[in-house]
Protein backbone atom coordinates (compact mmCIF):
# COMPACT_ATOMS: atom_id res chain seq x y z
CA UNK A 1 0.00 0.00 0.00
CA UNK A 2 2.87 2.24 0.70
CA UNK A 3 4.72 1.88 -2.05
CA UNK A 4 1.71 1.75 -4.35
CA UNK A 5 1.39 5.23 -2.76
CA UNK A 6 5.07 6.15 -2.75
CA UNK A 7 5.30 5.95 -6.53
CA UNK A 8 2.86 8.64 -7.47
CA UNK A 9 4.73 10.65 -4.60
CA UNK A 10 8.46 10.36 -6.10
CA UNK A 11 6.95 11.22 -9.58
CA UNK A 12 4.89 14.25 -8.13
CA UNK A 13 7.75 15.55 -6.14
CA UNK A 14 9.73 15.02 -9.40
CA UNK A 15 7.23 16.85 -11.77
CA UNK A 16 6.62 19.63 -8.90
CA UNK A 17 10.48 20.01 -8.98
CA UNK A 18 10.44 20.40 -12.63
CA UNK A 19 8.82 23.60 -12.36
CA UNK A 20 9.44 24.83 -8.39
CA UNK A 21 11.78 28.25 -9.59
CA UNK A 22 8.20 29.69 -10.64
CA UNK A 23 5.49 29.35 -7.89
CA UNK A 24 2.75 30.78 -9.82
CA UNK A 25 -0.18 29.41 -9.00
CA UNK A 26 -1.55 29.50 -12.27
CA UNK A 27 0.99 27.37 -13.65
CA UNK A 28 0.75 24.78 -10.79
CA UNK A 29 -2.23 23.30 -10.44
CA UNK A 30 -2.29 20.10 -8.33
CA UNK A 31 1.47 19.50 -8.28
CA UNK A 32 2.45 23.32 -7.68
CA UNK A 33 -0.17 23.51 -4.62
CA UNK A 34 1.24 20.12 -3.44
CA UNK A 35 4.87 21.64 -4.37
CA UNK A 36 3.99 24.99 -3.33
CA UNK A 37 2.56 23.59 0.60
CA UNK A 38 5.72 20.60 1.28
CA UNK A 39 8.61 23.24 -0.17
CA UNK A 40 7.49 26.48 1.72
CA UNK A 41 6.23 28.36 -1.10
CA UNK A 42 2.90 29.47 0.91
CA UNK A 43 4.71 32.18 2.01
CA UNK A 44 5.83 33.00 -1.77
CA UNK A 45 2.84 32.97 -2.82
CA UNK A 46 1.47 35.75 -0.24
CA UNK A 47 4.44 37.47 -1.08
CA UNK A 48 4.03 37.02 -4.66
CA UNK A 49 0.27 37.95 -3.92
CA UNK A 50 1.53 40.96 -2.51
CA UNK A 51 3.90 42.03 -4.69
CA UNK A 52 1.17 41.77 -7.31
CA UNK A 53 -0.87 43.56 -5.31
CA UNK A 54 1.68 46.10 -5.50
CA UNK A 55 2.14 46.46 -9.16
CA UNK A 56 -1.38 46.85 -9.68
CA UNK A 57 -2.01 49.43 -7.58
CA UNK A 58 1.17 51.07 -9.53
CA UNK A 59 -0.34 50.17 -12.93
CA UNK A 60 -3.94 51.88 -11.34
CA UNK A 61 -2.19 55.01 -10.13
CA UNK A 62 -0.19 55.17 -13.58
CA UNK A 63 -3.40 55.21 -15.09
CA UNK A 64 -5.51 57.28 -13.08
CA UNK A 65 -2.29 59.91 -13.98
CA UNK A 66 -3.28 59.37 -17.73
CA UNK A 67 -6.50 60.13 -17.14
CA UNK A 68 -5.58 62.97 -15.04
CA UNK A 69 -3.33 63.82 -17.71
CA UNK A 70 -5.89 63.40 -20.39
CA UNK A 71 -8.67 65.43 -18.79
CA UNK A 72 -6.47 68.01 -18.05
CA UNK A 73 -5.50 68.04 -22.10
CA UNK A 74 -9.29 67.92 -22.92
CA UNK A 75 -9.68 70.91 -20.55
CA UNK A 76 -6.90 72.67 -22.41
CA UNK A 77 -8.30 71.62 -25.48
CA UNK A 78 -11.73 73.21 -24.38
CA UNK A 79 -10.38 76.39 -23.39
CA UNK A 80 -8.50 77.03 -26.38
CA UNK A 81 -11.50 76.39 -28.86
CA UNK A 82 -13.61 78.62 -26.23
CA UNK A 83 -10.74 81.28 -26.83
CA UNK A 84 -10.67 80.90 -30.51
CA UNK A 85 -14.53 80.76 -30.39
CA UNK A 86 -14.34 84.21 -28.35
CA UNK A 87 -11.56 85.64 -30.71
CA UNK A 88 -14.21 84.63 -33.63
CA UNK A 89 -17.33 86.75 -32.30
CA UNK A 90 -15.24 89.81 -31.45
CA UNK A 91 -14.43 89.55 -35.11
CA UNK A 92 -18.01 88.64 -35.90
CA UNK A 93 -18.68 91.75 -34.24
CA UNK A 94 -16.09 94.05 -35.46
CA UNK A 95 -17.33 92.72 -39.35
CA UNK A 96 -21.27 93.25 -38.54
CA UNK A 97 -20.39 96.71 -37.52
CA UNK A 98 -17.77 96.89 -41.03
CA UNK A 99 -21.01 96.21 -42.52
CA UNK A 100 -23.14 98.57 -41.22
CA UNK A 101 -21.01 101.36 -41.91
CA UNK A 102 -20.44 100.05 -45.63
CA UNK A 103 -23.72 100.57 -45.92
CA UNK A 104 -24.39 103.60 -44.67
CA UNK A 105 -21.76 104.62 -47.37
CA UNK A 106 -23.16 103.26 -49.86
CA UNK A 107 -26.40 105.37 -49.53
CA UNK A 108 -23.92 108.55 -49.30
CA UNK A 109 -24.31 111.02 -51.92
CA UNK A 110 -21.31 111.68 -53.83
CA UNK A 111 -19.54 108.56 -52.42
CA UNK A 112 -17.42 106.48 -55.36
CA UNK A 113 -19.96 103.43 -55.64
CA UNK A 114 -17.14 101.55 -57.43
CA UNK A 115 -15.10 101.25 -54.91
CA UNK A 116 -17.79 101.05 -52.53
CA UNK A 117 -19.36 97.78 -54.33
CA UNK A 118 -15.28 96.29 -54.11
CA UNK A 119 -15.40 97.08 -50.35
CA UNK A 120 -19.26 95.09 -50.31
CA UNK A 121 -18.14 92.56 -52.20
CA UNK A 122 -14.59 91.83 -50.61
CA UNK A 123 -16.83 92.22 -46.70
CA UNK A 124 -18.97 89.55 -47.92
CA UNK A 125 -15.87 86.95 -48.64
CA UNK A 126 -14.48 87.99 -45.00
CA UNK A 127 -17.83 86.80 -43.80
CA UNK A 128 -17.99 84.13 -45.72
CA UNK A 129 -14.46 83.01 -44.39
CA UNK A 130 -15.42 83.92 -40.77
CA UNK A 131 -18.53 81.77 -41.07
CA UNK A 132 -16.73 78.64 -41.92
CA UNK A 133 -14.34 79.89 -38.84
CA UNK A 134 -16.98 79.15 -36.73
CA UNK A 135 -18.75 76.09 -38.06
CA UNK A 136 -14.59 74.31 -38.08
CA UNK A 137 -14.31 75.56 -34.92
CA UNK A 138 -17.77 73.38 -34.10
CA UNK A 139 -16.29 70.43 -35.88
CA UNK A 140 -13.15 70.29 -34.25
CA UNK A 141 -13.53 68.67 -31.12
CA UNK A 142 -15.12 64.80 -31.70
CA UNK A 143 -14.49 64.80 -35.79
CA UNK A 144 -13.70 61.96 -37.33
CA UNK A 145 -10.07 63.04 -37.37
CA UNK A 146 -7.28 61.66 -35.71
CA UNK A 147 -5.12 63.38 -32.94
CA UNK A 148 -2.57 65.13 -35.86
CA UNK A 149 -5.11 66.08 -38.42
CA UNK A 150 -6.67 68.13 -35.22
CA UNK A 151 -3.83 69.49 -34.39
CA UNK A 152 -3.28 70.72 -38.41
CA UNK A 153 -7.21 71.83 -38.45
CA UNK A 154 -6.42 73.81 -35.41
CA UNK A 155 -2.61 75.00 -36.92
CA UNK A 156 -4.94 75.98 -40.17
CA UNK A 157 -7.77 77.52 -38.71
CA UNK A 158 -5.02 79.95 -36.67
CA UNK A 159 -3.59 81.06 -40.46
CA UNK A 160 -6.51 81.70 -41.50
CA UNK A 161 -7.68 83.96 -38.75
CA UNK A 162 -4.90 85.58 -39.04
CA UNK A 163 -5.10 85.88 -42.63
CA UNK A 164 -8.97 87.27 -42.05
CA UNK A 165 -8.08 89.42 -39.44
CA UNK A 166 -5.62 91.05 -42.01
CA UNK A 167 -8.03 91.21 -44.66
CA UNK A 168 -10.63 93.20 -42.31
CA UNK A 169 -7.79 95.99 -41.17
CA UNK A 170 -7.75 95.98 -44.78
CA UNK A 171 -11.63 96.44 -45.48
CA UNK A 172 -11.25 99.11 -42.66
CA UNK A 173 -8.78 101.28 -44.03
CA UNK A 174 -10.40 101.14 -47.16
CA UNK A 175 -13.83 102.59 -45.49
CA UNK A 176 -12.48 104.76 -43.67
CA UNK A 177 -10.92 106.35 -46.82
CA UNK A 178 -13.98 105.89 -48.43
CA UNK A 179 -16.05 107.88 -45.64
CA UNK A 180 -13.45 111.09 -45.63
CA UNK B 1 -24.39 75.24 -39.12
CA UNK B 2 -24.57 75.41 -42.65
CA UNK B 3 -24.65 71.41 -43.63
CA UNK B 4 -24.22 70.67 -47.08
CA UNK B 5 -23.85 67.07 -48.52
CA UNK B 6 -20.58 66.21 -50.28
CA UNK B 7 -22.69 64.76 -53.35
CA UNK B 8 -24.93 68.01 -53.08
CA UNK B 9 -21.83 70.01 -53.72
CA UNK B 10 -20.51 68.45 -56.87
CA UNK B 11 -23.98 68.26 -58.13
CA UNK B 12 -25.79 71.92 -57.46
CA UNK B 13 -25.11 72.61 -60.69
CA UNK B 14 -26.70 70.08 -62.97
CA UNK B 15 -29.55 70.81 -60.13
CA UNK B 16 -30.03 73.84 -60.88
CA UNK B 17 -30.17 73.44 -64.59
CA UNK B 18 -32.73 71.29 -64.87
CA UNK B 19 -35.30 73.37 -62.24
CA UNK B 20 -35.13 76.40 -64.86
CA UNK B 21 -38.28 78.78 -65.38
CA UNK B 22 -38.60 81.24 -67.70
CA UNK B 23 -35.56 83.35 -67.38
CA UNK B 24 -34.83 87.04 -68.06
CA UNK B 25 -33.43 86.57 -71.37
CA UNK B 26 -32.92 89.84 -73.14
CA UNK B 27 -30.77 90.54 -69.95
CA UNK B 28 -29.04 87.22 -70.58
CA UNK B 29 -28.07 88.71 -73.97
CA UNK B 30 -27.13 91.99 -73.08
CA UNK B 31 -24.29 90.98 -70.16
CA UNK B 32 -23.08 88.18 -72.28
CA UNK B 33 -23.03 90.34 -75.61
CA UNK B 34 -21.02 93.18 -73.31
CA UNK B 35 -19.10 91.51 -71.09
CA UNK B 36 -18.51 87.34 -72.54
CA UNK B 37 -15.06 87.39 -73.15
CA UNK B 38 -14.83 86.30 -76.58
CA UNK B 39 -17.98 88.24 -78.38
CA UNK B 40 -20.96 85.86 -79.16
CA UNK B 41 -22.36 85.53 -82.27
CA UNK B 42 -25.51 87.20 -83.03
CA UNK B 43 -27.56 84.68 -84.05
CA UNK B 44 -26.66 82.22 -81.72
CA UNK B 45 -28.02 85.21 -78.66
CA UNK B 46 -31.31 85.23 -80.68
CA UNK B 47 -31.70 81.99 -80.79
CA UNK B 48 -31.62 81.84 -76.54
CA UNK B 49 -34.91 80.56 -75.20
CA UNK B 50 -36.43 79.44 -72.23
CA UNK B 51 -36.38 75.96 -73.88
CA UNK B 52 -33.11 74.04 -73.76
CA UNK B 53 -31.66 77.13 -72.29
CA UNK B 54 -28.59 75.40 -70.50
CA UNK B 55 -27.78 73.31 -73.87
CA UNK B 56 -27.62 76.81 -75.97
CA UNK B 57 -26.07 79.09 -73.34
CA UNK B 58 -23.33 75.99 -73.26
CA UNK B 59 -23.14 76.15 -76.98
CA UNK B 60 -22.39 80.20 -77.00
CA UNK B 61 -20.05 79.90 -73.81
CA UNK B 62 -18.97 76.12 -72.38
CA UNK B 63 -18.62 77.24 -69.16
CA UNK B 64 -21.95 79.08 -69.27
CA UNK B 65 -24.74 77.92 -66.03
CA UNK B 66 -28.26 79.59 -65.18
CA UNK B 67 -29.44 78.91 -61.67
CA UNK B 68 -31.92 79.58 -60.37
CA UNK B 69 -32.53 81.84 -57.34
CA UNK B 70 -33.68 79.58 -55.16
CA UNK B 71 -30.24 77.09 -55.84
CA UNK B 72 -27.67 79.21 -56.40
CA UNK B 73 -24.77 78.90 -53.78
CA UNK B 74 -22.29 81.80 -54.28
CA UNK B 75 -18.71 79.69 -54.88
CA UNK B 76 -17.68 77.69 -52.06
CA UNK B 77 -15.37 79.49 -49.83
CA UNK B 78 -14.18 76.07 -48.71
CA UNK B 79 -16.46 73.62 -47.21
CA UNK B 80 -18.28 73.56 -44.22
CA UNK B 81 -19.21 70.98 -41.79
CA UNK B 82 -21.40 68.04 -44.24
CA UNK B 83 -23.47 65.10 -43.15
CA UNK B 84 -22.39 62.29 -45.28
CA UNK B 85 -20.85 59.37 -46.12
CA UNK B 86 -17.20 61.82 -46.13
CA UNK B 87 -16.80 61.41 -50.01
CA UNK B 88 -17.24 63.29 -53.11
CA UNK B 89 -18.81 61.93 -56.16
CA UNK B 90 -16.71 62.40 -59.07
CA UNK B 91 -18.21 60.89 -62.67
CA UNK B 92 -14.96 59.96 -64.56
CA UNK B 93 -17.28 59.69 -68.27
CA UNK B 94 -19.66 57.09 -66.78
CA UNK B 95 -18.24 55.87 -64.12
CA UNK B 96 -18.42 57.03 -60.58
CA UNK B 97 -15.37 57.64 -58.43
CA UNK B 98 -15.51 58.27 -54.79
CA UNK B 99 -13.08 61.01 -53.49
CA UNK B 100 -12.49 60.19 -49.82
CA UNK B 101 -11.91 62.62 -47.49
CA UNK B 102 -10.01 62.57 -44.59
CA UNK B 103 -11.95 61.58 -41.09
CA UNK B 104 -15.48 61.24 -42.95
CA UNK B 105 -17.73 58.20 -42.50
CA UNK B 106 -16.04 56.59 -46.02
CA UNK B 107 -12.47 57.00 -44.63
CA UNK B 108 -13.44 55.94 -41.15
CA UNK B 109 -14.84 52.50 -42.85
CA UNK B 110 -11.66 51.81 -44.85
CA UNK B 111 -13.01 52.66 -48.11
CA UNK B 112 -9.79 53.53 -50.14
CA UNK B 113 -9.74 56.53 -52.19
CA UNK B 114 -10.60 56.94 -55.86
CA UNK B 115 -12.29 53.49 -55.65
CA UNK B 116 -14.99 53.09 -58.65
CA UNK B 117 -18.27 52.95 -56.76
CA UNK B 118 -20.41 49.99 -57.83
CA UNK B 119 -23.44 49.70 -55.84
CA UNK B 120 -25.38 51.11 -53.02
CA UNK B 121 -27.25 48.95 -50.80
CA UNK B 122 -27.05 46.22 -52.96
CA UNK B 123 -28.12 48.68 -56.30
CA UNK B 124 -25.89 48.50 -58.99
CA UNK B 125 -25.01 52.24 -59.98
CA UNK B 126 -23.83 51.42 -63.56
CA UNK B 127 -25.83 53.34 -66.04
CA UNK B 128 -27.63 55.70 -63.38
CA UNK B 129 -26.32 59.41 -63.96
CA UNK B 130 -24.77 61.23 -61.12
CA UNK B 131 -27.84 62.86 -59.78
CA UNK B 132 -29.54 59.68 -58.53
CA UNK B 133 -26.02 58.41 -57.38
CA UNK B 134 -25.94 61.32 -55.11
CA UNK B 135 -29.56 60.72 -54.04
CA UNK B 136 -28.89 57.36 -53.19
CA UNK B 137 -25.58 58.01 -51.28
CA UNK B 138 -27.54 60.98 -48.85
CA UNK B 139 -29.47 60.05 -46.11
CA UNK B 140 -30.09 60.67 -42.27
CA UNK B 141 -27.36 61.73 -40.15
CA UNK B 142 -26.17 58.67 -38.00
CA UNK B 143 -27.91 55.85 -40.60
CA UNK B 144 -25.90 53.58 -42.78
CA UNK B 145 -25.24 52.43 -46.44
CA UNK B 146 -23.82 49.38 -47.88
CA UNK B 147 -21.21 50.50 -50.67
CA UNK B 148 -19.82 47.75 -53.15
CA UNK B 149 -16.64 49.53 -54.75
CA UNK B 150 -13.67 48.44 -56.61
CA UNK B 151 -10.48 50.03 -55.27
CA UNK B 152 -8.13 51.47 -57.62
CA UNK B 153 -6.49 48.23 -59.14
CA UNK B 154 -7.94 45.61 -56.71
CA UNK B 155 -11.42 43.29 -56.65
CA UNK B 156 -14.88 44.38 -55.47
CA UNK B 157 -14.97 44.62 -51.64
CA UNK B 158 -18.02 45.82 -49.45
CA UNK B 159 -18.38 48.50 -46.92
CA UNK B 160 -20.55 49.82 -44.30
CA UNK B 161 -20.48 53.36 -44.36
CA UNK B 162 -22.48 55.13 -41.57
CA UNK B 163 -23.47 58.87 -42.76
CA UNK B 164 -21.92 61.89 -40.22
CA UNK B 165 -21.38 65.47 -39.90
CA UNK B 166 -17.88 66.07 -41.08
CA UNK B 167 -16.07 68.95 -41.88
CA UNK B 168 -13.11 68.58 -44.13
CA UNK B 169 -9.88 70.09 -43.65
CA UNK B 170 -8.75 72.97 -46.13
CA UNK B 171 -5.70 70.97 -46.94
CA UNK B 172 -5.12 67.61 -46.05
CA UNK B 173 -2.11 66.09 -45.20
CA UNK B 174 -1.84 62.33 -46.10
CA UNK B 175 0.73 59.76 -45.20
CA UNK B 176 1.56 56.99 -48.11
CA UNK B 177 4.22 55.38 -46.66
CA UNK B 178 7.55 57.63 -45.70
CA UNK B 179 6.32 60.56 -48.13
CA UNK B 180 4.02 62.95 -46.43
CA UNK B 181 1.63 64.45 -49.38
CA UNK B 182 -0.30 67.66 -49.04
CA UNK B 183 -3.82 67.38 -50.80
CA UNK B 184 -5.45 70.39 -51.98
CA UNK B 185 -9.26 69.85 -53.50
CA UNK B 186 -10.35 73.58 -53.83
CA UNK B 187 -8.80 76.60 -54.10
CA UNK B 188 -10.87 79.14 -51.76
CA UNK B 189 -10.81 82.53 -52.02
CA UNK B 190 -8.55 83.59 -48.33
CA UNK B 191 -8.76 80.34 -47.08
CA UNK B 192 -6.40 78.25 -48.92
CA UNK B 193 -3.08 79.79 -48.87
CA UNK B 194 -3.18 80.19 -45.33
CA UNK B 195 -4.33 76.65 -44.61
CA UNK B 196 -1.52 75.65 -47.06
CA UNK B 197 1.15 78.07 -45.37
CA UNK B 198 -0.08 76.25 -41.69
CA UNK B 199 0.09 72.82 -43.45
CA UNK B 200 3.65 73.31 -44.44
CA UNK B 201 4.93 74.62 -41.34
CA UNK B 202 3.21 71.75 -39.90
CA UNK B 203 4.89 69.18 -41.99
CA UNK B 204 8.37 70.93 -40.77
CA UNK B 205 7.80 70.86 -37.20
CA UNK B 206 9.15 73.56 -35.50
CA UNK B 207 12.01 73.80 -37.80
CA UNK B 208 12.17 76.53 -40.22
CA UNK B 209 11.36 75.29 -43.55
CA UNK B 210 14.94 74.54 -44.68
CA UNK B 211 14.46 74.26 -48.66
CA UNK B 212 15.84 70.60 -48.83
CA UNK B 213 12.92 68.07 -48.24
CA UNK B 214 10.46 67.73 -51.21
CA UNK B 215 6.72 68.24 -50.76
CA UNK B 216 4.37 66.55 -53.15
CA UNK B 217 1.62 68.23 -53.27
CA UNK B 218 -1.64 66.15 -54.68
CA UNK B 219 -3.71 68.69 -57.43
CA UNK B 220 -5.54 65.14 -58.67
CA UNK B 221 -8.61 66.30 -57.19
CA UNK B 222 -8.97 70.21 -57.80
CA UNK B 223 -11.43 70.86 -60.76
CA UNK B 224 -10.53 74.88 -59.55
CA UNK B 225 -12.00 77.95 -57.46
CA UNK B 226 -10.57 81.31 -56.85
CA UNK B 227 -8.48 82.99 -59.26
CA UNK B 228 -6.47 85.38 -57.21
CA UNK B 229 -6.30 82.31 -54.41
CA UNK B 230 -4.63 80.41 -57.03
CA UNK B 231 -1.50 83.47 -58.09
CA UNK B 232 -1.45 84.41 -54.10
CA UNK B 233 -0.52 80.11 -53.66
CA UNK B 234 1.94 80.43 -56.37
CA UNK B 235 3.48 83.60 -54.78
CA UNK B 236 4.31 81.17 -51.82
CA UNK B 237 7.24 79.41 -53.83
CA UNK B 238 8.67 82.70 -56.17
CA UNK B 239 10.09 85.69 -55.06
CA UNK B 240 8.74 88.96 -54.42
CA UNK B 241 7.82 90.77 -57.93
CA UNK B 242 8.05 87.53 -59.85
CA UNK B 243 5.84 87.94 -62.88
CA UNK B 244 3.06 85.22 -62.35
CA UNK B 245 0.67 85.40 -65.32
CA UNK B 246 -1.61 88.31 -67.46
CA UNK B 247 -5.22 88.05 -66.76
CA UNK B 248 -7.04 89.11 -69.93
CA UNK B 249 -10.46 90.22 -70.91
CA UNK B 250 -12.38 91.85 -73.34
CA UNK B 251 -11.43 94.88 -75.26
CA UNK B 252 -7.90 94.67 -74.40
CA UNK B 253 -8.39 94.65 -70.88
CA UNK B 254 -5.13 92.96 -69.09
CA UNK B 255 -3.88 93.22 -65.73
CA UNK B 256 -0.32 91.60 -64.57
CA UNK B 257 -0.27 89.81 -61.11
CA UNK B 258 3.52 89.86 -59.66
CA UNK B 259 4.38 87.63 -56.50
CA UNK B 260 3.54 89.76 -53.17
CA UNK B 261 6.05 89.96 -50.54
CA UNK B 262 5.82 87.88 -47.54
CA UNK B 263 6.70 84.52 -45.87
CA UNK B 264 8.61 82.00 -48.62
CA UNK B 265 8.87 78.42 -49.13
CA UNK B 266 12.11 77.12 -51.19
CA UNK B 267 11.35 73.51 -50.82
CA UNK B 268 11.47 71.81 -54.12
CA UNK B 269 7.87 70.73 -55.37
CA UNK B 270 6.22 67.79 -56.99
CA UNK B 271 2.86 68.18 -58.25
CA UNK B 272 0.47 65.74 -58.98
CA UNK B 273 -1.90 66.23 -61.75
CA UNK B 274 -4.56 64.86 -63.99
CA UNK B 275 -7.59 64.77 -65.69
CA UNK B 276 -9.59 66.48 -62.99
CA UNK B 277 -7.04 69.29 -62.34
CA UNK B 278 -8.59 72.39 -63.50
CA UNK B 279 -8.61 75.95 -63.92
CA UNK B 280 -6.99 78.18 -60.74
CA UNK B 281 -5.45 74.75 -60.10
CA UNK B 282 -3.56 74.11 -63.64
CA UNK B 283 -2.92 78.15 -63.31
CA UNK B 284 -1.26 77.26 -59.72
CA UNK B 285 0.65 74.10 -61.33
CA UNK B 286 1.56 76.42 -64.83
CA UNK B 287 2.94 79.16 -62.94
CA UNK B 288 5.46 76.80 -60.96
CA UNK B 289 6.34 74.66 -63.30
CA UNK B 290 7.50 77.72 -65.49
CA UNK B 291 9.83 79.08 -63.30
CA UNK B 292 11.38 75.39 -62.57
CA UNK B 293 9.51 75.34 -59.17
CA UNK B 294 8.02 72.14 -59.73
CA UNK B 295 8.23 69.20 -60.83
CA UNK B 296 4.20 67.58 -62.46
CA UNK B 297 3.51 63.79 -62.25
CA UNK B 298 0.73 62.25 -63.64
CA UNK B 299 -1.71 62.91 -66.69
CA UNK B 300 -2.50 66.21 -68.69
CA UNK B 301 -4.84 68.28 -66.80
CA UNK B 302 -8.35 69.37 -68.13
CA UNK B 303 -7.60 72.40 -69.79
CA UNK B 304 -8.86 75.55 -69.02
CA UNK B 305 -7.44 78.46 -68.11
CA UNK B 306 -10.24 80.93 -68.30
CA UNK B 307 -12.24 82.50 -65.38
CA UNK B 308 -16.31 82.59 -64.90
CA UNK B 309 -18.09 85.78 -63.05
CA UNK B 310 -21.61 85.77 -61.89
CA UNK B 311 -24.61 88.33 -62.23
CA UNK B 312 -27.21 88.43 -60.69
CA UNK B 313 -30.73 88.55 -63.01
CA UNK B 314 -33.87 91.03 -62.40
CA UNK B 315 -35.87 87.27 -61.01
CA UNK B 316 -32.71 86.51 -58.71
CA UNK B 317 -31.29 83.45 -61.22
CA UNK B 318 -27.71 83.90 -61.94
CA UNK B 319 -26.10 83.85 -64.91
CA UNK B 320 -22.15 82.68 -64.95
CA UNK B 321 -19.89 83.02 -67.68
CA UNK B 322 -16.30 83.19 -69.25
CA UNK B 323 -14.97 86.67 -68.66
CA UNK B 324 -11.43 86.19 -68.01
CA UNK B 325 -8.50 84.18 -69.70
CA UNK B 326 -5.00 83.80 -67.61
CA UNK B 327 -2.08 84.20 -69.65
CA UNK B 328 1.53 82.13 -68.25
CA UNK B 329 4.54 84.20 -68.28
CA UNK B 330 5.17 83.91 -72.17
CA UNK B 331 2.03 84.76 -73.26
CA UNK B 332 1.05 81.01 -73.37
CA UNK B 333 -2.52 79.41 -72.09
CA UNK B 334 -3.65 76.19 -70.55
CA UNK B 335 -6.87 76.28 -72.24
CA UNK B 336 -7.83 73.31 -74.97
CA UNK B 337 -4.75 71.75 -74.44
CA UNK B 338 -3.98 71.28 -70.38
CA UNK B 339 -0.63 70.54 -69.15
CA UNK B 340 1.72 67.92 -69.91
CA UNK B 341 3.08 66.01 -67.09
CA UNK B 342 7.37 65.96 -66.68
CA UNK B 343 6.42 62.11 -65.62
CA UNK B 344 3.28 60.39 -67.50
CA UNK B 345 1.80 57.77 -66.04
CA UNK B 346 -0.83 55.14 -66.40
CA UNK B 347 -4.98 54.76 -65.45
CA UNK B 348 -4.05 53.17 -62.68
CA UNK B 349 -0.98 54.18 -61.38
CA UNK B 350 -2.79 57.75 -61.25
CA UNK B 351 -5.50 56.10 -58.64
CA UNK B 352 -2.62 54.65 -56.19
CA UNK B 353 -1.21 56.90 -54.64
CA UNK B 354 1.62 55.21 -53.03
CA UNK B 355 2.71 53.88 -56.14
CA UNK B 356 2.24 57.14 -57.87
CA UNK B 357 4.26 59.02 -55.43
CA UNK B 358 7.28 55.83 -55.84
CA UNK B 359 7.50 56.62 -59.11
CA UNK B 360 7.42 60.48 -58.54
CA UNK B 361 10.33 60.20 -56.02
CA UNK B 362 11.97 58.11 -58.90
CA UNK B 363 12.53 60.70 -60.90
CA UNK B 364 14.63 63.34 -58.65
CA UNK B 365 16.16 60.54 -56.95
Amino acid sequence: MRARILIPLVLAASLAAGCAGTHDPRTGGFFGGVAGLGGGGYKDRVAEREARLAELRATQSQLDAEKGQLEAQKSEAQARVQQDQAKVDAMQADIAALEKKTKALASKQGADQKRVAELQKRLAGLKKGMNKQESSLDALEGSGLGDADTDLRRKQLETQRDALRKEYDLLMKMQMELAQ
Amino acid sequence: MRRLSAAAVFLAALLAAQCLHAAPLEAIRDILRRHLLNPPDEAALAALSDEGLPGKLRAIDPYARIFPAKEYRAPLGSGNSWVGIGAGLAMRGKTPVLHVYRGGGAEQAGVPDRSRLLDIDGRPVAGMDAEAIASLLKGEEGSAVRLGVAPPGGQKTSFTVRRQTFSPLDVELIPPGTQRVVRIREFAGGLTRPALRATLEFVSGPAPVDGKARVVIDLRDAPGGDLYEAFDLAGLFLPAGTHLGTIRGRDGYAMEIHAPQGDKFSMPLTLLVGPETASAAEIFAGILRRYDRALLVGQTTYGKCASQTDARLSDGSVLRYTNREVLFPGGDTCTGTGLTPDLAVGDDELDMLPRLVKRAQSLYQ
